[in-house]
């Protein structure tokens, strides 16, 4: 290849880096993915009565109150992180945090009514949130080509299902496995990788 | 014979183009952020950005977010179809040399 074949290559790949380099999300969105996880285990264990004392012993506040306050907890963790981290907005960004936000009002859309009308079946319940989930990580895997999170997908999926099988215990045990491999596994999974790429990030500037 | 495409002196820069690809991904980007990513000089960095202000290629903003100032840039629909224009031409050169 000529010297100006060469040069020219060189501009294409400096495109290609650029192009790259743009796109990548230098923020570190790990941390929810465990942060929600250790939210519904929170939520099953005062809606089951496994915690105690006045304010646990109301049951019926479980899931709103986790819920929502673990919401607020991550808008303003989020807010604060994007201040901070002057990472520019991005299209594959947007819609990822369109997908997670869309999933989160579909669930509140849903189960809140379900709960108030009373029609609410915990095994339903669980199926609908699990295949929710499922939908939400899945639509993030393949906008991401991300195959840990797909895998994560499927097996919110297959919990989902599940749980629609069997007695409300083996239902229950589907629930609290899947949250385990898909939000305290895999968040945790995420973490790492994220943070060897901030030290080879790092690394890279010295 | 067929002539070759000529290539945009504005974006062929090394930086210019850096920054013009960088733009292309973003919806925005800070001025720090655009050094950062180019590892570049202030001075440079801001008279590369003015060149291409100066061609319409990107559109430049100030604003103040909890009272430090910000300089932001965005790539326009201009500086989106050079930039598409000049991959266009750059591939077709290389294409025909092979």
């Amino acid at each position: 290849m000529s010297a100006e074949n060469l040069e020219l290559t060189e501009r294409l790949e400096l495109i290609e880096t650029m192009i790259a380099e743009g796109r990548r999300s230098t923020t570190r969105w790990a941390w929810t993915i465990v942060l929600w996880g250790v939210a519904f285990y929170v939520a099953i264990a005062w809606s089951s009565g496994f915690l105690g004392g006045p304010i646990w012993g109301q049951h019926y506040m479980a899931w709103p109150v986790t819920m929502v306050g673990t919401w607020l907890l991550s808008w303003d963790l989020a807010t604060r992180m994007r201040q901070s981290a002057k990472s520019p907005m991005t299209t594959v960004k947007r819609a990822i945090i369109s997908i997670w936000t869309a999933m989160g009002i579909s669930m509140f859309a849903l189960l809140v009514p379900l709960g108030l009308s009373g029609r609410a079946d915990q095994q339903v319940c669980v199926a609908v949130v699990v295949t929710l989930l499922g939908t939400a990580n899945a639509a993030s895997g393949f906008l991401l080509k991300w195959k840990a999170q797909i895998a994560c997908a499927v097996v919110w999926w297959i919990a989902g299902s599940a749980s629609l099988f069997g007695s409300v215990t083996q239902s229950s045990i589907a629930f609290l496995a899947a949250i385990f491999f898909c939000q305290i596994v895999f968040g945790i999974y995420a973490m790492i990788l994220e943070s060897r790429e901030q030290r080879r990030q790092g690394a890279a500037n010295v | 014979m067929s002539e070759m495409p000529e290539l945009n002196p504005v974006i062929h820069g090394k930086l210019r183009l850096a920054l013009l690809s960088l733009l292309s991904g973003v919806d925005e980007a800070e001025f720090t952020w655009l050094r950062e990513k180019t590892g570049s000089t202030d001075g440079n960095l801001g008279a590369q950005l003015m060149k291409l202000e100066e061609a319409g290629y990107i559109a430049m903003k100030k604003r103040f977010v909890l009272r430090k100032p910000q300089t932001l840039y965005r790539m326009t629909e201009k500086g989106r179809a050079a930039l598409t224009e000049y991959v266009s031409a750059l591939k077709e050169l290389l294409g025909s040399a092979i």
